[in-house]
C-alpha cells in the first residue's frame, strides 16, 4: 500500500508539475500570476476533446498541435495585456484582477459553447498509444492496458502523462539553459530593468515566455480528462490554485522547484488519501502554510523572493 | 321574501368576488437558485430546466389555478445563478426572501446547496420546495418550513440496495463489503444508512472497507488499490456524477475487477455518464433504478414518455442531458401546481398544509408523492438496478430489487 501510494504520487506529482511549469514560468519573466493558467488548462482539454469527438483524434498527436494553437494565441494577448499591466504600480496585485476577469470570461464563454456537463475521453485512447510505444521498444506487441512499474500496475494514461511531463521538463530546461532565447530569458528573469539597460528585448522574451507558459498549460490539459476524471467548464479555478500551491512549496520562478513542489504535493496526497482519505484535499493549503512560515522563498528558493 | 333574500345572497357573492379579485396578485413569484458553472452544474441545470419547462407550459395556458384567488394567475421565476458555492447561494437564499419577497422558494438542486437554504427558510419562517436536497438531518420534528419534494430522503435510498445484499448477498457469495463515499450530506446519509442496515440485518455480511473522501476527489487510483487489498465481494462508491464518472474512469483504467460495483449516478445520470465512460465501462454496474427509467402510472401531469418528449424538443440543443433529474424539476413543478390549487391561502404554512394533504395521494411520473410528517421524501423509492450492454450496443437497466418490481436476475460475478 505505501510503495503503490508513493509511485502513484511521483506520477500524479509530475502531472501537477507540467501544470504548475507554465505558472511558474510566466511569473519568473513577468512577475504576474496568470488566475487563467488553469482556464487555458480547461481549454486545451476541451480542445482534445472536440478533435476525439469530432474526429476521433488521438490525444497524443493533440500535444504539438495544442502547444502550437496556444503559443499563438499567447503571443497576441500577451501584447494585449501585459505590456499595460507592467505600467502599473503594483502589477503583481493588478495582475491578479485582471487574470481573474479573464477566468470569468474563459470559463462563461466555453461554458455557452459546451454547456455545463461533464466531458472525457476513454481512457483507452491513451493506453493505446503508451501500448505502441512500449511495443517498438520491447520489440513485439503490447496489449492496451494498465502498465507495471516495480511490481504495482497503474493506468496507462498517468504513465504517459508522467513521461510528457518529465519530457517538458527536460525541454524547458534545454531551452532555459542551452538556448540564446532561454540565456535572455532568464536574464530577465533575474533583473527586468538590468535585461533592458543591456538592450534586451524583454517585451518579445516575455510575450514567448508567456505564449510557452499557457502552451505547457494546454499540454496539460489534453491530459486533464485522465488525471482529473473529466473536464468542465469550471475546472479552471481549482486547477489554478492547485497548481500555485505546488509552485509556491517548490519555490516561484524556478522551473525544477515546481518539479520538487509537484512530486511533494503528489507523494503527499496520496499518502493522504491512503491513511487519511477525508483530509486529502486540504493538503495542498496546508503545505502552501507550511512552507510560507517555514521557508517563505519556497524549497528551492532564493532567501528573499524577488517580486 | 324569495326575492329579498336571492338580492341579498348575490350582493354578497359578488362582493366576495370582487374581493378575492382585488386582492389577487398579478403574478406568484417563485424564487429558486440554478448552479450554471461548477461541481454540481450537471444535477442543477437538469433540474432548473425542467422547472422552467413546467412553469412555460403553465404561463401558456394563462397561468395556475390557485384555489385561493379562484383564478388562474401567471408564474414569474425569479432564478439566480450561485456557481456551485454554498457561500453565494446563502446570499442568494436572503436575497429571494428579503429583497425580492417571492411568494415561494425553492432550493437548487442537490444536498450541498440545499444545506444552506435549511436554516434560512426556517428563520424567514418562509416554507422551502426541497426539490433534491435529500439531506437526512434537514428534516426535523421541529422544522414545520421544509418539503422534500422530488428525491427520496437520503437516509432510504440504499434500503433497496442493503437488502439486496444482506438477503439475496450471501447466497451469492456476498460476505464483505467496502463501502467509499463522498463526506457531503446526500452521500454521507447514505454511507450511514448502509452501515446501519447491514448491521442491523445480522445476515453475517460485513463491511470490510469504509472510507470517506472530501466531495471534490477526483481520482481514486491509490483508493481503489486499497479496497482491493481489503478484498471485497462488493464494492459500493455511493459520490455525485463527477466522483462516479472519475471512479468508473480509474476502475476500467486501473484493470482492477471487482465482483460487484454500485455506483449512484450510473442508473440517475445515463446518458451522461455513458457520454463520458462508454458503455462498456457500466456494463454489470449496479446503480439506482430511478423514475426517469421507470414508466410509473400517473394521475397527475405527463408520462414519463410524454415528458421525454417535450423535453427532447424544447432543450434538443441545451447540451443538457436527460435524467432523473430532469424528471425532478418538472415533479417540482406538478406538486407546486396541486398545492396552489389546494391551499385557501399564500400563507406559508397553509402552503404546507395543502402540500401535505397531497401525500400518498399524487401519483406522478416519479412516483408516488409522499412525505413523512417531518417533510422527508418516502415515497419516490429507487429500486436496485444492474445496467447491462444488449445486443445491439444499448445500454439497459435491470431491476433486481425488490423482487416484487424486479425484471431480471443480477448477474454476479461480474464477467
Amino acid at each position: 500500500m505505501l510503495l503503490y501510494s508513493v509511485l502513484a504520487g511521483v506520477l500524479f506529482g509530475l502531472y501537477f508539475s507540467l501544470i504548475g511549469l507554465g505558472l511558474n514560468l510566466v511569473f519568473g519573466v513577468m512577475r504576474i500570476v496568470n488566475l487563467a493558467h488553469g482556464d487555458f488548462l480547461m481549454l486545451g482539454a476541451f480542445l482534445a476533446f472536440w478533435l476525439f469527438a469530432l474526429f476521433a483524434v488521438n490525444p497524443i498527436p493533440v500535444l504539438p498541435i495544442a502547444f502550437a494553437v496556444f503559443v499563438a494565441v499567447g503571443l497576441p494577448l500577451y501584447y494585449l495585456l501585459v505590456p499595460r499591466l507592467l505600467k502599473a504600480k503594483d502589477p503583481e496585485m493588478l495582475s491578479f484582477i485582471l487574470f481573474f476577469g479573464l477566468s470569468q470570461v474563459i470559463e462563461a464563454v466555453t461554458t455557452i459553447a459546451f454547456g455545463t456537463s461533464e466531458r472525457s475521453i476513454p481512457g483507452d485512447q491513451l493506453g493505446r498509444a503508451v501500448a505502441a510505444v512500449e511495443g517498438v521498444f520491447i520489440g513485439h506487441e503490447v496489449e492496451n492496458g494498465p502498465v507495471e512499474i516495480l511490481g504495482q500496475t497503474f493506468p496507462a494514461a498517468w504513465v504517459a502523462s508522467g513521461i510528457a511531463s518529465g519530457c517538458a521538463v527536460l525541454l524547458v530546461y534545454l531551452y532555459l539553459y542551452r538556448t540564446r532565447l532561454g540565456y535572455l530569458t532568464r536574464a530577465v528573469m533575474d533583473n527586468r530593468e538590468e535585461a533592458v539597460a543591456t538592450g534586451i528585448n524583454v517585451h518579445r522574451i516575455s510575450a514567448l515566455a508567456f505564449g510557452i507558459g499557457i502552451g505547457l498549460a494546454a499540454i496539460a490539459g489534453v491530459f486533464a480528462p485522465f488525471m482529473l476524471g473529466s473536464i468542465t467548464p469550471a475546472m479552471g479555478g481549482e486547477v489554478t490554485v492547485t497548481a500555485f500551491a505546488v509552485i509556491i512549496i517548490g519555490s516561484l520562478g524556478n522551473p525544477l522547484g515546481t518539479v520538487l513542489g509537484g512530486v511533494i504535493y503528489g507523494v503527499s496526497y496520496m499518502l493522504m488519501q491512503s491513511y487519511y482519505s477525508s483530509w486529502a484535499n486540504l493538503l495542498p493549503y496546508v503545505l502552501l502554510i507550511a512552507i510560507l512560515l517555514v521557508r517563505p522563498s519556497g524549497l528551492l528558493g532564493r532567501q528573499v523572493r524577488r517580486a | 321574501m324569495v326575492r329579498r333574500w336571492f338580492s341579498a345572497a348575490l350582493m354578497t357573492l359578488l362582493t366576495t368576488a370582487a374581493a378575492l379579485a382585488a386582492d389577487a396578485p398579478a403574478e406568484i413569484k417563485l424564487g429558486t437558485l440554478y448552479a450554471s458553472s461548477g461541481r454540481f452544474a450537471s444535477i442543477s441545470m437538469p433540474v432548473h430546466y425542467g422547472l422552467k419547462l413546467w412553469m412555460e407550459r403553465k404561463n401558456a395556458e394563462g397561468g395556475v389555478y390557485v384555489k385561493a384567488f379562484d383564478k388562474k394567475i401567471p408564474l414569474k421565476l425569479v432564478a439566480y445563478d450561485d456557481q456551485s458555492s454554498t457561500a453565494t447561494a446563502a446570499t442568494l437564499y436572503n436575497q429571494l426572501i428579503t429583497q425580492d419577497k417571492v411568494d415561494i422558494l425553492i432550493s437548487d438542486s442537490g444536498s450541498v446547496l440545499t444545506s444552506v437554504a435549511v436554516p434560512i427558510a426556517r428563520d424567514h419562517k418562509m416554507f422551502l420546495i426541497d426539490q433534491t436536497g435529500t439531506g437526512a438531518n434537514f428534516f426535523t420534528a421541529d422544522n414545520p418550513y421544509i418539503a422534500l419534494i422530488a428525491d427520496p430522503v437520503s437516509s432510504i435510498w440504499p434500503k433497496p440496495l442493503a437488502d439486496f445484499l444482506t438477503q439475496d448477498g450471501p447466497p451469492l457469495g456476498i460476505k464483505r463489503v467496502a463501502v467509499l463515499y463522498a463526506t457531503n450530506d446526500f452521500t454521507g446519509t447514505q454511507a450511514s444508512a448502509v452501515r446501519k442496515f447491514i448491521k442491523e440485518s445480522n445476515s453475517g455480511v460485513e463491511i470490510v472497507f469504509d472510507q470517506g473522501v472530501p466531495t471534490e476527489t477526483s481520482n481514486y487510483t491509490v483508493l481503489l488499490n486499497n479496497i482491493r487489498a481489503a478484498n471485497p465481494d462488493a464494492v459500493l462508491h455511493l459520490g455525485y456524477a463527477p466522483n462516479d464518472i472519475a471512479f468508473l474512469r480509474n476502475v476500467q483504467d486501473s484493470g482492477v475487477k471487482f465482483k460487484l460495483l454500485f455506483c449512484v449516478y450510473p442508473g440517475i445520470e445515463t446518458e451522461l455518464l455513458e457520454k463520458n465512460l462508454g458503455s462498456k465501462a457500466l456494463n454489470y454496474v449496479f446503480t439506482y433504478v430511478p423514475s426517469s427509467q421507470i414508466a410509473y402510472e400517473t394521475n397527475f401531469g405527463m408520462s414519463l414518455k410524454e415528458y421525454s418528449a417535450e423535453w427532447h424538443k424544447k432543450y434538443a440543443n441545451a447540451q443538457v442531458e436527460f435524467g432523473f433529474n430532469s424528471v425532478a424539476g418538472y415533479t417540482t413543478g406538478l406538486v407546486l401546481e396541486k398545492t396552489l390549487a389546494t391551499a385557501t391561502s399564500l400563507e406559508q404554512l397553509e402552503l404546507r398544509r395543502a402540500m401535505f394533504s397531497l401525500s400518498g395521494n399524487l401519483k406522478t411520473l416519479d412516483g408516488t408523492f409522499e412525505l413523512d410528517p417531518t417533510g422527508a421524501q418516502i415515497g419516490e423509492i429507487t429500486p436496485l438496478g444492474q445496467l447491462v450492454v444488449d445486443d445491439h450496443d444499448h445500454l439497459k437497466i435491470v431491476t433486481v430489487w425488490p423482487h416484487a418490481v424486479a425484471t431480471g436476475k443480477p448477474i454476479y460475478p461480474r464477467p
